[in-house]
């Protein structure tokens, strides 16, 4: 098994060690998140900016932006492969790039990381508050503290539905989670390999977004403390329902999400809807032709009056601790962001749905979509975007409470455990975790 | 006869560097990173983000690791996986190569490369393209096993370690198998006519003769599987794509990635230098034991 041994020897100098091995050894990476904000002073002579992202065709947008900027050139670079592993690593080595692409969830682990740098400075990026989804603005500058990264694109979430499958057996697509399992039941009744949906563990994004719908807050800051109420009633709440449908075998529990198994699931009718986010009708369309006019999209199931709605997933263009033109990188990063033709582009080329307000407004998201039955897909998304908590926040070791959250289903789902037993390893995993790096924190409100 | 004279400093350097630079740089350099890292801990000051800085926490962080009860679990998963892969692994390779290397097979060099031909494809390929079969929703082979009957559930929760063992069997095999028939063709043929003249078989001539003479390449391929079994990752950081049953902390290996994925850098090196010292201890305690009857 000697080449087993390389390969894994590979995995612990680059996991383990973090692949530390280029960064300067420093003992104390210290560098403050000092409160007053840098200046922000043009660049005298031309500038090459980076940009690190995970969206397809990014390139090309960047291209239209460095041929009216001759003198501000930017250079993008994919790390679909690695995102925060690239990221995290450069930080490491003090070789960060300018503006790096971070997703909202992961916005107070990389701050606490010292990831940063606040443009509070640069009137363009800071005077764009108003140009964005307020809980988008909300989450990346912390509630207003500064601007340490500007909304690229979001995921209101909604419910995938076959109307077909529905209407061959007569049962009215749910508005209410009520509903929704009451229409589980029906249909699973009238064809026995066929569920409503299935619940994926390993994917704690996607549970978020439920929590988030029903205000589970998981985190505040208060008393120089995090106050971590992971486990709460709320969470427990969506706990509780989909572990009933799970036990009720209700919904099925072996299918990943995005994966080729869910799609020809998918394909065989055995699954009636999805619960899912604004990105998601590009994978649909794409990986299901045979399927066209059959799915439409609702909005998701709601909980009580309120009518509230989550988000799954989006990201934010962040200013990187390193750079040396943060002028520059807050002009660019303001025209990537809202420009209407860059937000077209982005749309287009990586189905980006923009966090932008005049992005919802783009003319592609105004047109019927063919595959949908040429119905208004956007319109939905957009009603979504208007209806969730801005007042909803992320944790500093996300990543790790996300890890424990789906380990825990995981075994939940296999019968080990149930899923309000998941969050309770979930609300020790993020105390263990600030623990472990330093981070003062305190169990509930 | 001549004397040749020895050859200067500068010539050995000059043949050296090509091996010892890269060995510094990547190998020595790393473990030493390593294992200082895991001397550390996460300091903190003031704010909601504070400050982070590292200080020195002497065993603290080894503490950690001997206190975690999913390290412990998944040194326990992949003992299981050792005790039972490695030897079904190994028999088998040992089978094959003395079937080789017996008068009884015919079109043996079609054998040799087909029975090596796993090794030639890229292990996480591999796990993908096992993955595949492994799923009820594309395997052609459950599909067969449905049609008569049976309804084998390869990702289920108590299926899945054997499920990953089966593609390193699958991919190792031959390798070993390899290593141990390069072993038996460098036996003398002197010694079969000898046993021969005695009265020994086939039989007897393979497990009184070749296995005891090729013992010490069976314990190196041994040592080479037991440090194998206790680095594993690909095959199951793959299964773990499509099924919920290998968790973020399923091998050493694993747990140590996750860690270090969230940030924990001094954890995952404490991590990743117990598995190392681990590994080190039995492949050469392993060695120690089998030495003498091996005849290393």
């Amino acid at each position: 098994m000697s080449s087993t041994v390389t390969r894994t020897r590979l995995v612990i100098a680059a996991a383990a060690a973090g692949a530390v091995v280029l960064s300067g050894c420093s003992s104390s990476d210290s560098s403050s998140d000092s409160a007053s904000a840098p200046s922000c002073e043009p660049s005298k002579g031309k500038v090459t900016l980076q940009y690190w992202n995970t969206v397809n065709g990014m390139d090309k947008v960047v291209d239209l932006w460095n041929k009216e900027h001759p003198d501000i050139q930017v250079e993008s670079k994919n790390i679909s492969n690695d995102q925060y592993g690239a990221i995290n690593n450069a930080l490491k080595a003090g070789t960060a790039p300018d503006l790096a692409q971070v997703g909202y969830d992961q916005l107070p682990t990389e701050r606490s990381q010292d990831a940063f740098v606040d443009a509070s400075a640069c009137k363009t990026a800071a005077g764009a508050e108003s140009k964005f989804v307020p809980w988008t603005w909300s989450q990346a500058s912390f509630g207003g503290e500064g601007v340490f990264a500007l909304p690229q694109d979001t995921g209101p979430m909604a419910m995938y539905v076959r109307t077909d499958i529905f209407k061959k057996y007569g049962v009215p697509v749910p508005t209410t989670w009520d509903e929704y399992t009451t229409a589980a039941e029906k249909l699973h009744k009238a064809d026995p390999k066929l569920t409503i949906t299935f619940f994926d563990p390993n994917n704690a994004e996607w549970f978020n977004g439920l929590l988030w719908q029903n205000n589970a807050q998981m985190y505040s800051y208060s008393g120089d403390k995090w106050h971590v109420t992971v486990e709460s009633d709320q969470s427990k709440q969506v706990a509780d329902y989909w572990q009933k449908l799970i036990d009720d075998k209700l919904v099925r529990t072996d299918l990943a999400n995005g994966s080729t198994q869910m799609f020809a699931a998918y394909q065989d009718d055995e699954v009636a809807t999805q619960i899912g986010a604004a990105w998601g009708y590009t994978g649909i369309r794409d990986n299901l032709p045979d399927q066209a006019g059959k799915w439409s999209i609702v909005p998701m199931p709601t909980w009580g009056a309120d009518g509230n709605s989550g988000d799954w997933g989006g990201s934010t263009v962040a200013f990187m601790k390193g750079g040396k033109h943060l002028y520059e990188a807050a002009e660019f990063n303001t025209w990537l962001n809202t420009d209407p033709e860059a937000l077209a582009m982005a749309n287009e080329l990586g189905g980006l749905y923009p966090a932008s307000t005049d992005g919802l407004e783009l003319p592609a998201l105004s047109k019927g979509v063919p595959y949908y039955n040429n119905e208004k897909i956007f319109d939905v998304f957009a009603a979504s975007s208007k209806k969730i908590d801005t007042d909803f926040s992320w944790g500093p070791t996300q990543k790790t409470v996300n890890l424990a959250l789906q380990d825990a289903m995981a075994k939940a789902v296999a019968g080990d455990g149930t899923l309000t037993g998941a969050l309770a390893a979930a609300q020790s995993s993020a105390l263990k975790s600030m623990d472990d790096l330093a981070i003062p924190n305190t169990a509930g409100k | 006869m001549r004397r040749g004279h020895r050859p200067g400093a500068g010539t050995i350097a000059a043949f050296l560097t090509p091996f010892f630079l890269p060995f510094v740089l990547f190998y020595l350099v790393p473990i030493g990173y390593a294992l200082w890292q895991s001397f550390l801990v996460v300091r903190r000051s003031g704010g909601q983000y504070g400050t982070s800085y590292t200080a020195f926490g002497g065993f603290e962080q080894y503490v950690q690791v001997f206190q975690n009860d999913e390290f412990w679990a998944s040194i326990g998963r992949i003992g299981m996986f050792g005790i039972v892969q490695v030897p079904v692994m190994l028999f088998t390779a040992l089978v094959m190569a003395l079937l080789l290397d017996s008068p009884l097979l015919k079109i043996k060099g079609f054998f040799r490369t087909t029975a090596f031909m796993p090794y030639a494809v890229p292990g996480i390929i591999a796990a993908i393209m096992w993955s595949y079969l492994y799923s009820p929703q594309l395997s052609p082979v459950i599909d067969l096993l449905n049609d008569i009957g049976l309804h084998p559930d390869f990702l289920g929760p108590g299926a899945v370690l054997w499920s990953a063992a089966n593609i390193s069997t699958w991919l190792w095999t031959g390798y070993n198998m390899l290593i141990m028939f390069s072993a038996l063709q460098s036996i003398p043929q002197e010694l079969y006519e000898a046993a021969r003249i005695d009265g020994a078989g086939n039989w007897t001539i393979a497990w009184r003769i070749k296995v005891p003479i090729i013992a010490p390449s069976i314990v190196m391929t041994t040592v080479f599987s037991i440090i194998g079994t206790l680095q594993l990752y690909s095959e199951p950081a793959v299964l773990r794509q499509i099924s919920s049953n290998i968790s973020s902390t399923y091998t050493p290996n694993m747990l140590a990635y996750s860690v270090a994925v969230g940030n924990n850098y001094q954890q995952a090196a404490a991590i990743s230098v117990v598995i190392a010292v681990i590994t080190f201890v039995l492949s050469f305690g392993f060695m120690r034991l089998t030495s003498k009857k091996a005849g290393l």
